[in-house]
């Protein structure tokens, strides 16, 4: 016992090495960074959380960061309310071709993000396919101009973007639902409404959340897709944070809002977490299995 | 009947009837076309080895599958076309199905909330409904902290709680250790009793059903050997079939050389033995004696056949001895100091107390 | 420590240059006398036939690495790469930055004869220098006008197209980029050209109002060259603040093109070669011999018809054909007089503040 104790810290302690090297290390030291300031092209090493109070009082920033939470949020909704259906009937209906289905699902994840950007660009652009189409058909008269190059262009490409994410989340959590349970709803008088709402929802919420967590992560992470599709109005806290690190040199500010971004990242998951664990939902989750 | 019970139907008719019931699966017949009734506060058993179409049969009542031919009637109401939500039927699965997210009273009063009763009421309940199973204790527990005996009480009054005309139990037993099993059969029989309800229980343990049943039906292979109640069963097995399922007769098959009333002559290789048989027996058929180890003994009066000793298995208070008499085995049970492993001995049986049922085994039915 | 290992590729480099920051640099130093030069540079400056000639001639040998952007150069050399390296291609408003790293050397002019070749505009400019030393002498420009897609625009337009007037309302686009942007807000506003990086809070706040009118135009902010190369051809934007390359590959394409250099100022763009302090020696000399030739005729034609790009002397512009000068502004050298270098802003982190705060309005 005592060896193979040993066995598996030796075989352990890289891995976590690792994690701690790569994952906690650049993160650390992007910390250390936003209690600096710069003095032209040097970084003052006094410590100070001016950068920190620069953020708070900055209405941009902060007006940033609350539209990446609320962009998180929105796609991670959007992509529950899509997903859902897809992963239940990828997991519950079909048989023979399940691998295909996942596949295909995850075909939007083999392309690069540019390419998947300009295929949408192609898709929704003012001489794009869609416009055409119902310019085509009559529909409308001249194109539609708010198609790409908007927060609903933006919206749109996110959640096709992230989408698979979700979709698997919930496809692992049907998977993982037993159909006897609702054979067993059935058999105690629940129609399909209330054995959606009382059994498999319940049932696969830690999925919906595992994949709304992800996308929502994911989502926050992505600059390039609403600075190439969402047009005047793409800026997101990411590429402020970049332009800061890029063009203009100031890593201590552009540390600071990173970590104000990570911050109340963390803090409104370890919140939703809390308050879910407090409703009866997550109770069960948590003791029930 | 002025004191009716809740449970009690329209006067004489049987609760459910089945007939020509078949079940397809995409053309592979799991049943073949049955017939049966299940009377009003009866308990009774489909039994059966493992793929004989049991299971079909109660998931097609529990309207968990669907019916391809035939007639499925609860209270002279055709089953068909109804919703497995809407039937006046509850289950209790093999696996038992808890719902993990709810906790054990949650789970026993979901149906109850379904119908939108009030909380008062449905906690009323749901305490009579543990109480009837003795789980009053464990109302607040989740269902991963009980053992499987726990789950299998909590999932018995989940599905009695709403007063079902017909309780189905698939297997509910399997999953027991032995000890349990014995103590949960005579609550289930118990339970039956108590609450007037109608049981419809499956299983492939011959021992369970003849411990539960009023009435049992034997299926094999999609079609129902025979059915009717355990004495019946064990005494009058209709095929050799039955009579080797149930209780392990020993059977001499040969050819029916003639048929007098309620007698039979068969040829065996023992020569020619004349016994009760089953009706519809032809001179000519291919059947089988049956000889339950009781019926024979050493060293008695009547038939006598001898052959020697192969194997002796104690078992406490007697031993099964197991013979070789010509080509065949016989099994016997012995009170007394078993022979020796080799030893030739002479068996006795009376042929008035044998049985003669329809064709052989390893023949098909 | 193998260095001809560590010169192989760019990774290597990189990894020479973080051990050199680690305390290792000084192992480096005393062993490449005899080796190749180093130029970290632009792929497309570097081909083998504009300076194969001069390597054969002069027996020298080279070793090129290539940059992706100005900023990964500098991030590269501040973290110790100076001492592996013996001649950088920084843009000559960023040469301030690396003057004040001391990661430079003053080039000696008088060892560069083609230097006193140079247009007036880059020999007077106070860019790249510091107490009357050149640090970063300017080698090659070119500048970021007007392009717009003539079949769509009735007129040719100035900047004030990108701040005034609903005629081509969302089917415009501005570079996503605080320095140019801000800039382009200053010429469109008058303001002096001397005192365009050294604004003040009332003639910022002037130009973010700019900007801010600016925005509700733009269909959008563009990020990089194929990225507007792509907007273009697509008809999603007709007129843009753009680079060259995109007007003569889309006229290639058969799209009618039109590019306009406002009057109000054109804003040009200029890389220079600049020796990191450390180079010493024969290795100086050589290094020295390799600016002369690159700023030479024969590197200029090549450059003027491969790049196309002008250089910052008058060397190659004989040799060049008249349609060869137009199409490096060469042709009318009055040009020069609207151009407007780039520059690094004093206030540089409040040019990003303004311009984040501007998209995100």
């Amino acid at each position: 016992m005592e060896s193979q104790k040993a066995a598996l810290t030796l075989l352990v302690a890289p891995v976590v090495g690792v994690v701690a090297v790569f994952c906690l290390a650049p993160l650390a030291v992007l910390f250390c960074y936003s209690f600096f300031h710069v003095e032209f092209v040097e970084i003052a090493k006094q410590p100070s959380i001016g950068n920190y109070v620069k953020v708070a009082e900055s209405e941009t920033y902060r007006w940033l960061i609350a539209k990446a939470v609320g962009t998180g949020l929105s796609v991670a909704a959007i992509a529950g309310v899509i997903g859902y259906p897809v992963a239940f009937f990828i997991a519950k209906r079909v048989v023979l071709l399940k691998s295909v289905f996942l596949t295909a699902l995850l075909i939007p994840l083999y392309t690069g993000d540019l390419v998947r950007i300009f295929a949408w660009r192609v898709v929704l652009g003012a001489e794009g396919v869609l416009n055409s189409f119902l310019l085509w058909t009559g529909v409308i008269s001249e194109p539609i101009q708010a198609l790409l190059f908007s927060t609903t262009a933006t919206l749109i490409v996110l959640t096709y973007n992230y989408l698979p994410f979700m979709v698997l989340g919930l496809w692992l959590a049907f998977e993982s639902l037993d159909d006897r349970l609702l054979e067993a709803a059935a058999d105690l008088g629940a129609g399909r409404w209330a054995t959606i709402r009382r059994v498999i929802l319940p049932r696969t919420t830690p999925g919906l959340l595992a994949g709304g967590l992800m996308v929502f992560i994911l989502v926050i992470g992505d600059y390039l897709t609403p600075q190439l599709i969402g047009g005047s109005s793409g800026v997101t806290v990411i590429s402020a944070v970049n332009d800061l690190f890029g063009t203009a040199f100031d890593w201590p500010l552009g540390s600071a809002i990173a970590w104000s971004l990570l911050a109340t990242m963390v803090a409104l998951i370890i919140a939703a977490g809390l308050l879910f664990s407090r409703t009866r939902l997550g109770r069960s989750i948590i003791s029930g299995g | 009947m002025p004191s009716a019970t809740i449970n009690e139907g329209p006067s004489g008719k049987p609760l459910l009837v089945a007939r020509a019931l078949k079940k397809f699966y995409g053309g592979e017949p799991a049943v073949r076309g049955v017939d049966f009734s299940i009377e009003h506060n009866s308990y009774v058993t489909l039994l059966g080895p493992s793929g004989c179409g049991k299971t079909t049969i109660l998931r097609m009542i529990g309207g968990f599958e669907a019916v391809s031919a035939g007639t499925l009637e609860l209270d002279q109401r055709s089953l068909v076309d109804v919703s497995a939500n809407r039937r006046p039927v509850n289950t209790v699965f093999q696996s038992y199905a808890l719902f993990p997210h709810l906790t054990v009273a949650e789970n026993v009063g979901f149906s109850l909330s379904l119908k939108g009763l009030d909380r008062a009421t449905i906690q009323t309940r749901v305490a009579g409904a543990l109480a009837m199973v003795r789980m009053e204790a464990m109302s607040g527990r989740w269902p991963r902290q009980l053992s499987g005996g726990q789950q299998q009480r909590v999932a018995l009054a989940r599905a009695i709680i709403n007063e079902p005309k017909l309780l189905l139990l698939d297997e509910p037993l399997s999953a027991l250790d032995r000890k349990m099993r014995k103590d949960m059969q005579i609550e289930l029989k118990d339970l039956q009793r108590r609450l007037g309800m109608t049981f419809l229980h499956v299983t492939h343990d011959q021992e369970e059903a003849f411990a539960l049943s009023d009435w049992i039906i034997v299926m094999n292979r999609g079609v129902i050997e025979q059915q009717g109640s355990p004495e019946d069963i064990y005494r009058r097995p209709a095929s050799a079939y039955v009579a080797d399922f149930i209780g392990g007769a020993n059977l001499l098959s040969g050819k029916i050389a003639g048929v007098k009333g309620e007698l039979a002559a068969i040829d065996t290789e023992f020569g020619t033995i004349e016994a009760p048989c089953t009706s519809g027996l032809n001179a000519g058929q291919v059947a089988s004696l049956c000889l339950r180890p009781e019926q024979i003994s050493l060293n008695g009066n009547g038939r006598a056949i001898s052959g020697a000793v192969s194997h002796v298995v104690f078992q406490g208070a007697e031993s099964l001895i197991e013979v070789e008499a010509g080509k065949s085995r016989l099994q016997v049970r012995c009170e007394r100091t078993p022979p020796e492993v080799g030893s030739t001995i002479k068996l006795t049986f009376d042929p008035q107390r044998a049985w003669i049922a329809a064709g052989a085994m390893g023949q098909g039915s | 420590m193998d260095i001809r290992l560590h010169r192989r590729n760019f990774l290597t480099l990189a990894g020479a240059a973080t051990l050199g920051g680690l305390g290792l640099a000084g192992h480096t130093n005393h062993a490449k006398a005899a080796e190749d030069l180093v130029w970290l540079t632009w792929e497309n400056l570097a081909k083998d036939d504009y300076i194969g000639p001069f390597l054969s001639q002069s027996g020298i040998g080279l070793t090129k690495n290539f940059i992706g952007t100005d900023d990964e150069q500098f991030a590269k050399l501040r973290a110790g790469g100076s001492s592996s390296v013996d001649l950088i291609t920084p843009g000559l408003d960023k040469v301030e930055l690396y003057v004040a790293s001391n990661l430079l050397q003053p080039i000696d002019l008088a060892r560069v004869p083609n230097a006193a070749s140079l247009y007036d505009t880059f020999k007077n400019t106070p860019l790249g220098k510091k107490d009357g030393q050149t640090y970063g002498l300017p080698f090659y420009w070119g500048i970021n006008p007007i392009v717009y897609r003539a079949d769509l625009m009735s007129e040719e337009p100035d900047w004030s197209v990108f701040f005034t007037g609903e005629k081509y309302k969302g089917r415009l686009a501005m570079r996503d980029y605080a320095l140019e942007g801000i800039m382009i807000a200053a010429l469109y506003l008058g303001i002096p050209r001397e005192r365009m990086f050294d604004m003040d809070d009332r003639e910022l706040a002037e130009v973010k109002k700019a900007l801010l009118a600016q925005k509700g135009l733009l269909r959008t902010y563009w990020n990089s060259i194929s990225d507007l190369t792509n907007l273009f051809a697509t008809g999603e934007v007709a007129c843009a603040f753009s680079w060259v390359p995109p007007y003569y590959e889309l006229l290639g394409r058969g799209l009618n093109m039109g590019m306009a250099k406002p009057k109000q100022g054109v804003i040009g763009w200029c890389d220079t070669l600049a020796i990191p302090a450390g180079v010493s020696d024969e290795r100086l000399d050589a290094t020295l011999k390799l600016v002369d030739y690159l700023l030479g005729a024969d590197y200029g034609a090549k450059l003027a018809v491969g790049g196309p790009y002008a250089l910052s002397t008058s060397l190659a512009r004989e040799k060049l054909t008249e349609e060869q000068q137009e199409k490096i502004f060469v042709k009318d050298l009055s040009i020069m007089d609207s151009f407007v270098w780039k520059a690094n802003p004093a206030r540089y982190s409040d040019w990003v503040r303004l311009w984040n705060e501007v998209k995100a309005s």
